[in-house]
C-alpha cells in the first residue's frame, strides 16, 4: 500500500510537471510535424519502377475441407504470392501488391485517375477458387474458370475495378492477373484431374462402363492365347494339378475307382495334346465367338485388377510427359522448376501520398521520446533529493523496494500513455496506418516502454543533480537514437551499422514498429523476438538501477 | 523522568577518518521534551540520522520504547516523526496532499486521516491555505507545513530539527505553541536549535553535545548551577579589612580587589546581594553601585564547548 501511495503522489507531481508534458508529447509531435513538413511527400517513399498492381481483399477465406493441405492459406495471399513473387533469373522489374484496406477507398482512387485498374477480390474468392475443377461428380458443383479468352474473372469471384480513361494501364494490369490466375488454377485443377486417373472410384467407373461391353469378339479372345497357354503350361506341369485331378475324378458321383484312377493317368501323360487342343481352339472363330458371346469386357476388371492396374496407369501416363508433375499443386512444381515464394519487399498496404513519410516518422520519434522518459524520471528524483523529501522517505516505514517500485510504476504509466497517445496522434494527425495487426502494437509499446522504464530507473539511480540529469540524459538519448536509427531511418543505416545497432533497445523497437507499420504481412517471430529482447533490455537497466541507486 | 523512550548507550559513527559521535549515552522518558544543542560539526544530525532510522550506528545500542532500533525496524519507525532542518515537503503538492501524502505513508487512512489532516493544520494556522499548493507559500509556512507533515501519523516520538531557521515571529510562535501541544499531548520531543532561548523557553532537560560526545545533559537549573555568579560592588570608605568580612559572608567564594571596590564571586546571587548590602551598612561603607552577572545557558554552553552556538 505505501508503494501505491508512492507511486500516486509520483504519477502526479508527473503530471504536474510541465516538463515532463513537453518532452514526453509535445516535443515529439512537434518534431514530427516539422520533419515531415521539412522532408517533403517523398520522404518514406523509394523510387520505384515495378508495375504496381492494387488489390482490395475481401476474401472471406478456405471453406472447410477435412484433410486439406492446399492451399495453406486463402486462395487470394496465394494469387498475391505469385504477384509479389521475385522474377528470378528472367531478371525484370517484378511487380509490386499495394494492398488498398476497403474497396471504397479503391473506387474513389479509380474514379479519381489515381489507379487504372484495382483488383477485387471478392467474399467468394476462396471458394470458387476452391471449387474450379475439370471434373464433375455427384454431389459436386464445379466451376469452369475458363473462357474464350482466359480466365473468366467474374466466375472466381474477381472482380476490377477499371478507370474508362486508362485502357491500357487497366488492361496490362488484367492481363497480369490473368497471367497469375493462370499460374495458380492450371496446376491446381490438373492436380485435381491427375488424381484422378487410376484411383478406384475411377477404375470402378470404368469397370462399370465396360460392363455393357459384350460380347468380347473373337479377335480379343484369340489374342488371349499365349497368356491361357502360358496358364495351362505352369498348371499342367505342377505334380499337384494331376493329384487334384485324380481327386475330383473319384469323388465325382458313381466314378469308377479304378477308371478315374485310369482318366487321371491319361489326363497327366497327355497334357502336351490338351494344351495343343486349347491352343487350336482359340485359333477357331466360330469358337471362339461362342466363347465371347456372354462374356463382357468389365468381368476382366476384378477389384484386385483395378487395384493393382489403376496406380500403374497413373503412373505411366504421368511417366509419359516427364518434364511435368500432373500432381503437383503448384505451377513451379507442375513445370518441375524452382518454386517463386512471395515476397514481403514487393507488397505494400495502401497509404495517403505524403503519410509515407510520417509512417516511418512516427514510430522513430515514439521510440526516441519514449527514452527521453530518462529526464522526466532523473527529475523526479533528484527532486526529491533536492526538496529534501527523499529524508523524510528514508525515515519512513518503507522498505528500499517499495521507494524504487513507487518510482517505477508512474513512469511506467506515463511511459505507456505516451506510446499510446503518439501511436493515436500518429493516425489522427499525421494519418498512419496500424497495420494489418494493430493489436500487437500494445506489446511493443508496452515492451519498449519497460525498456525506457529501465533505462531512465538506470540514469535516475546514477545521476545526482538535475542538471546531470538534462546534461547526461539527453546525450545518452539522442547518441543511443542516433546508433538506433531513430533519427534517421534504420532503412538507410548499412547492414553492418543496422547489427550494430541491435546493442540498443531502440533498434529492437523500430524493428517491430518496422514490421507493424510497414509490412502488410507482419512476421510475429520478428515482433516476438524483439518484445523479449526489450524486456531483457528493461531488467537489464533495472537490475543495474538497483545496484547503483543510493537513497542516501 | 518517567520511564525511557529512547536509550543511547555508548553509540559511536565514523566517516572516513571523522569521529562524528564518539560514544554517545542519553536516555530519554516518555512525554519529556528535550533539547539538543551543539555548535555546528557536534553531530547532532548524525546523532538524529541514528536515531530516526536514517543511517545506523557504527557502535552502541539505540533502544526506542525499550526495543533496539536500527533501519531496519520499520515498525518502530511508525512511532517516530521527524521535522527535518532543511525542508521536505513536495512544492508542487498542496498542503493538503503533502499531508495525505505522508499519513499514508505511516498507514493512517480514510475519514481518520482527513480528519488528521484538519487538526494539524488548523494547528499550524493553514487552514485556509490546505489546497494552496506548498511551492507558493511563505518561509515561514513551509516550515509550519513541515512540522504539520512530522506530526500528521500521530508519531509518539518527534524529533524537530532546527524548526524555526529562518521564519517570521507570527511563523514561530505557531511552532511553538505547536510543540507546546504536541509535548502537552504526550509525545516526546526532542528539539534541536541554535536559538538558545527557545530552548531554554521550551525544554526542560538539555543536552549539550560537542565534539560528539555529551558535554552536559540536565534540566536547565542544574545546568546554570554549574556556572557561578559574580557581583561588583563600588564602595566608598570602606575600612582596613573590610575585604575579608565581604569574604566571610555566607555564599561568597571569593572576593578580589576591582576598580573602587570588590568582585565577589558567589553560588546564589541574591541572598548573597542582600547580606553584601546589610554587611555594608553595618560598617559604615557607602554602596556607590552594583553590578551583578548571572549564569547563563549561552554561559555555560560557552564554558562547556569553548566556542558559541553559532561558531
Amino acid at each position: 500500500m505505501p508503494t501505491l501511495t508512492l507511486a500516486l503522489k509520483d504519477l502526479r507531481l508527473l503530471l504536474r510537471d510541465p516538463r515532463s508534458a513537453v518532452v514526453l508529447l509535445l516535443m515529439p509531435v512537434v518534431l514530427i510535424l516539422v520533419l515531415g513538413l521539412a522532408l517533403g511527400e517523398g520522404f518514406g517513399e523509394k523510387p520505384d519502377d515495378r508495375l504496381r498492381v492494387s488489390v482490395v481483399v475481401r476474401d472471406a477465406g478456405l471453406p472447410a475441407k477435412a484433410g486439406r493441405t492446399f492451399p495453406p492459406k486463402p486462395w487470394s495471399e496465394v494469387v498475391v504470392d505469385d504477384l509479389t513473387a521475385d522474377p528470378g533469373t528472367a531478371g525484370g522489374a517484378g511487380i509490386r501488391v499495394e494492398v488498398i484496406d476497403s474497396e471504397e477507398a479503391a473506387r474513389d482512387l479509380v474514379a479519381r485517375g489515381k489507379r487504372a485498374a484495382v483488383l477485387v477480390f471478392g467474399p467468394d474468392f476462396s471458394d470458387r477458387m476452391d471449387r474450379s475443377s475439370f471434373l464433375a461428380a455427384p454431389g459436386f458443383e464445379p466451376v469452369n474458370p475458363f473462357g474464350r479468352d482466359g480466365v473468366v474473372l467474374d466466375r472466381v469471384g474477381l472482380s476490377v475495378l477499371r478507370d474508362p480513361t486508362q485502357p491500357t494501364a487497366s488492361a496490362i494490369i488484367e492481363q497480369v492477373a490473368q497471367v497469375s490466375l493462370f499460374r495458380v488454377l492450371i496446376p491446381y485443377m490438373i492436380g485435381q484431374a491427375f488424381a484422378r486417373v487410376g484411383d478406384d472410384r475411377f477404375m470402378e467407373q470404368l469397370a462399370e462402363m465396360l460392363q455393357d461391353r459384350k460380347p468380347i469378339p473373337p479377335d480379343v479372345l484369340r489374342e488371349l492365347d499365349p497368356v491361357v497357354q502360358k496358364l495351362l503350361a505352369a498348371l499342367t506341369a505342377d505334380p499337384n494339378f494331376a493329384a487334384i485331378a485324380l481327386d475330383e475324378f473319384r469323388k465325382a458321383k458313381g466314378s469308377d475307382f479304378l477308371k478315374a484312377t485310369g482318366d487321371a493317368a491319361t489326363i497327366a501323360r497327355r497334357t502336351p495334346e490338351f494344351r495343343a487342343a486349347v491352343g487350336r481352339a482359340f485359333q477357331d472363330p466360330k469358337l471362339l465367338a461362342a466363347m465371347g458371346k456372354d462374356l463382357a469386357f468389365g468381368e476382366v476388371l476384378t477389384p484386385a485388377v483395378r487395384a493393382e492396374v489403376g496406380p500403374a496407369v497413373r503412373k505411366r501416363v504421368g511417366d509419359l510427359f516427364p518434364s511435368y508433375d500432373f500432381t503437383a499443386p503448384t505451377w513451379a512444381q507442375l513445370t518441375r522448376n524452382q518454386g517463386r515464394e512471395g515476397a514481403d519487399r514487393n507488397r505494400a498496404v495502401y497509404a495517403e501520398p505524403g503519410t509515407k513519410r510520417y509512417q516511418v516518422l512516427v514510430p522513430q520519434y515514439t521510440v526516441l521520446s519514449a527514452f527521453f522518459l530518462v529526464l522526466s524520471v532523473g527529475w523526479l528524483f533528484t527532486a526529491e533529493r533536492r526538496h529534501g523529501t527523499l529524508v523524510r522517505l528514508r525515515a519512513a516505514p518503507l522498505a528500499r523496494w517499495q521507494v524504487l517500485v513507487g518510482k517505477l510504476l508512474p513512469c511506467l504509466l506515463v511511459s505507456l500513455a505516451q506510446g499510446f497517445l503518439l501511436m493515436l496522434a500518429g493516425r489522427l494527425l499525421f494519418g498512419i496506418s496500424w497495420g494489418p495487426r494493430p493489436w500487437l502494437l500494445v506489446p511493443v509499446v508496452a515492451c519498449t516502454s519497460a525498456a525506457a522504464v529501465g533505462l531512465a530507473m538506470l540514469v535516475a539511480a546514477v545521476a545526482k543533480t538535475e542538471t546531470q540529469v538534462a546534461v547526461y540524459g539527453t546525450l545518452l538519448v539522442l547518441v543511443l537514437g542516433g546508433v538506433s536509427g531513430s533519427l534517421m531511418p534504420r532503412e538507410l543505416m548499412p547492414e553492418s551499422m543496422k547489427r550494430a545497432s541491435l546493442v540498443t533497445p531502440h533498434a529492437w523497437a523500430l524493428d517491430a514498429y518496422s514490421q507493424l507499420l510497414g509490412s502488410p504481412d507482419p512476421q510475429l517471430a520478428v515482433v516476438t523476438t524483439a518484445c523479449l529482447m526489450l524486456l531483457a533490455f528493461g531488467a537489464g537497466f533495472l537490475a543495474i538501477a538497483w545496484w547503483r541507486l543510493d537513497l542516501e | 523522568m518517567t520511564a525511557p523512550v529512547l536509550e543511547v548507550a555508548d553509540v559511536r559513527k565514523r566517516y572516513g577518518p571523522t569521529v562524528a559521535l564518539d560514544g554517545v549515552s542519553l536516555s530519554i522518558g516518555g512525554g519529556e521534551l528535550f533539547g539538543l544543542l551543539g555548535p555546528n560539526g557536534a553531530g547532532k544530525t548524525t546523532l538524529i540520522s541514528i536515531l530516526t532510522g536514517l543511517t545506523d550506528a557504527d557502535g552502541g545500542t539505540v533502544r526506542l520504547f525499550g526495543e533496539p532500533f536500527g533501519r531496519g525496524r520499520r515498525d518502530l519507525r511508525r512511532l517516530v516523526g521527524i521535522g527535518t532542518q532543511d525542508l521536505s515537503i513536495y512544492p508542487d503538492l498542496t498542503a493538503r496532499e503533502n499531508l495525505r501524502f505522508f499519513g499514508k505513508l505511516y498507514g493512517v487512512r480514510g475519514d481518520d486521516l482527513a480528519g488528521r489532516i484538519e487538526e494539524v493544520l488548523s494547528a499550524v494556522g493553514l487552514s485556509d491555505r490546505g489546497d494552496d499548493r506548498a511551492g507558493t507559500f511563505s518561509g515561514g509556512m513551509k516550515r509550519r507545513l513541515n512540522l504539520a507533515a512530522a506530526v500528521v501519523h500521530r508519531p509518539k516520538l518527534v524529533f524537530l530539527d532546527e524548526p524555526t531557521t529562518g521564519v517570521d515571529p507570527q511563523s514561530r510562535n505557531h511552532i511553538y505553541q505547536q510543540v507546546r501541544a504536541l509535548n502537552a499531548a504526550g509525545v516526546t520531543v526532542v528539539y534541536t536549535s541554535h536559538y538558545l532561548e527557545e530552548v531554554e523557553q521550551l525544554c526542560r532537560r538539555i543536552a549539550i553535545l560537542d565534539g560528539g560526545r555529551v558535554r552536559a545533559c540536565d534540566t536547565l537549573p542544574d545546568l546554570l548551577k554549574t556556572l557561578d555568579a559574580s557581583l561588583r560592588v563600588a564602595v566608598a570608605g570602606a575600612p582596613p579589612g573590610f575585604a575579608a568580612r565581604l569574604a566571610a559572608v555566607d555564599g561568597v567564594k571569593s572576593v578580589a580587589p576591582a576598580d573602587n571596590g570588590f568582585k565577589l564571586v558567589v553560588e546564589d546571587l541574591p541572598p548573597v546581594l542582600a547580606k553584601v548590602a546589610a554587611l555594608c551598612a553595618a560598617a559604615g561603607v557607602e554602596l556607590a553601585a552594583v553590578s551583578t552577572r548571572e549564569p547563563t545557558l549561552e554561559r555555560v554552553f560557552l564554558h562547556l564547548t569553548g566556542r558559541g552556538l553559532r561558531d
